[in-house]
């Protein structure tokens, strides 16, 4: 069973949630899928024993008085590469190394190099977590490419629990397209309701069952309550607006540290999704 | 004309109630909503008389014509976005980033690059300034271009109107679309929180501003949720010459204005709108010299 954890607006509680999961089953593996912000490793403190650093090949040109390379430039749809007479410009943060301009330029005079766009990284946290991690290298925007290898690494046999990262785009599409089931955390603010009704949208398009936690509860308003009623859809939890929950995360604690009853809740709530997942 | 980006790594630390409330304490401004995928701030500023534009995203790959299933373009999309089936390629449009080599290298032509919509953008009336926003199709891709496309518009405006400032509400992350609404403005406005997350992602973003040669300010959002975690972040800050504008308690009224869809520094009871405005009145210094 893989399990994504997602939020359309950010620092509503995603990581809380997925830590607190991972820590009430206890064996299974982890997955941080906001490579831009990764942050589950301050709570989980895995042992890491395995880094892998993630390049691209990325062109870089032997420019010559009889050659040009305005072919390169026309044909880049990223709008890496410029040419000027026999001059070439190359915008490395633009260039997503499609390899184009090597096809389409002059014949051996457009080579290739490997360069990191960030690493994955994989760990264990006692007893029984199997920890893996993407870090994008900042000034870089290949936030696919870094999620692309921790898809290749999903142990598809164990129970897996995905940290994703905020926001409805590909990023995040990314991050839920293998998950058998979805938890939103979202907070009851007009902000957390905005975008907690976006994030509905992109799960039912990809038709992956989902559940709701509102966390913070207590603050603002009852209209995200209110809508989950309204269109039928499960509140799996409420984490009540709690300052001393709030001084517990800002050290790396998590929510069973705080209050070990949530590990109960939490393996509650995994029952309640085991029966909403339909059988395959 | 001077351009600020509000930006922070983490999400949620409170980039949009800053935002809104340098938006309403500011002059001769336009507003920036560059978070397009899960865009907030049209909640605080009540936007009216909206003009709407289709958003029109990068063009991905489609069998159109005759595929003879040579695999060339398999071999050759370094994205893993196409797969052998049993009569023609399958192409998977999440993979795929619009490069355009499989329609060149396809020897029968049977492949185009097809653009679609892919969400809307706005301009804006409100009642403290013009307002450029945007919503990105759910699960949709290319928000940087779309972040490009309105932060033209606002340019544009900007110049039309003479106005002498551009405020942009930024996405969380250090992805694409952060990096398109940092491309070319004067500052950023870094907002963290003292929590180990916070301070993680505000290395991060700080990195990325330091990448692109943009002078940062910072702030602490409820400062007083852990004292020494905010020593950290004020020490990181000197050591690294960032400047640090101020330190805004943790204050209940925040999220109950927001519930209101009030902007903070509006209600004169808050202890964290007050330090919002003292926080201006350090930054303004700045934005029109």
């Amino acid at each position: 069973m893989i399990i994504s954890v997602a939020s359309g607006k950010g620092g509503t509680g995603k990581t809380t949630v997925a830590v607190a999961l991972a820590k009430s089953i206890n064996y299974c593996q982890f997955i941080d899928y906001d490579v831009e912000a990764p942050n589950a490793d301050l709570f989980l403190k895995p042992d890491i024993k395995h880094v892998k650093k993630i390049t691209i090949k990325q062109p870089y040109f032997l420019t010559d008085i009889n050659k040009s390379f305005k072919v390169c430039a026309d044909f880049c749809h990223y709008n890496a590469v410029a040419a000027i007479n026999n001059e070439v410009i190359f915008f490395s943060e633009l260039c997503h190394g499609c390899g184009g301009c090597i096809l389409v330029g002059p014949q051996g005079s457009v080579r290739e190099r490997e360069v990191e766009i960030g690493e994955i990284r994989k760990g264990f946290s006692p007893p029984g977590i199997n920890f893996l991690m993407g870090d994008l290298k900042p000034g870089n925007m290949r936030t696919t490419a870094i999620q692309n290898e921790l898809e290749k690494n999903i142990e598809h046999d164990s129970h897996v629990i995905i940290d994703c990262p905020p926001g409805n785009s590909c990023s995040m599409v990314m991050a839920v397209e293998s998950s058998d089931f979805c938890i939103l955390v979202t907070e009851p603010t007009p902000f957390g309701l905005n975008d907690l009704i976006i994030s509905i949208k992109v799960l039912k398009n990809l038709e992956i069952p989902f559940g709701v936690i509102i966390n913070r509860f207590g603050i603002g308003n009852d209209e995200v309550l209110n809508y989950c009623r309204s269109n039928n859809i499960k509140i799996l939890s409420k984490i009540p607006n709690d300052l001393g929950i709030a001084e517990y995360y800002s050290q790396g604690l998590s929510l069973i540290d705080f209050d070990s009853a949530w590990k109960d809740k939490f393996i509650n709530i995994i029952s309640e999704i085991g029966k909403e997942i339909p059988a395959k | 004309m001077k351009q600020i980006t509000i930006i922070s790594g983490k999400g949620g630390t409170g980039k949009t109630t800053l935002a809104s409330s340098f938006i309403k304490l500011a002059s001769s401004q336009i507003a920036v909503d560059c978070d397009v995928d899960a865009a907030n701030l049209y909640i605080l500023l009540n936007p009216s008389n909206t003009k709407v534009e289709k958003f029109i995203g990068g063009a991905k790959a489609e069998v159109t014509g005759n595929c003879i299933n040579c695999g060339k373009c398999e071999d050759l999309c370094r994205f893993e976005a196409i797969s052998d089936s049993l009569k023609s390629i399958k192409i998977d449009k999440l993979k795929c980033e619009s490069c355009g080599v499989c329609e060149y290298i396809c020897p029968t032509q049977a492949i185009e690059l097809k653009t679609e919509a892919q969400g809307e953008f706005y301009v804006s009336d409100t009642d403290i300034c013009p307002f450029v926003h945007a919503k990105l199709d759910p699960g949709a891709e290319n928000s940087g271009l779309l972040v490009t496309r309105i932060r033209n518009i606002a340019e544009d405006l900007a110049y039309a109107n003479n106005k002498d400032l551009i405020i942009i509400d930024g996405a969380p992350g250090i992805g694409c679309s952060v990096i398109a609404s940092l491309n070319g403005v004067d500052y950023t406005f870094i907002v963290t929180e003292p929590t180990l997350s916070g301070i993680s992602d505000f290395k991060k973003i700080f990195e990325v501003t330091k990448f692109f040669n943009i002078k940062s300010f910072v702030c602490v959002n409820k400062f007083d949720i852990n004292l020494k975690n905010t020593n950290d972040i004020e020490k990181f800050c000197s050591k690294n010459n960032i400047e640090m504008l101020g330190y805004i308690p943790y204050d209940e009224k925040v999220p109950k204005n927001l519930s209101d869809k009030k902007i903070i520094i509006d209600d004169q009871s808050s202890k964290a709108g007050s330090e919002i405005i003292n926080i201006w009145d350090k930054l303004k210094n700045y934005l029109y010299e």
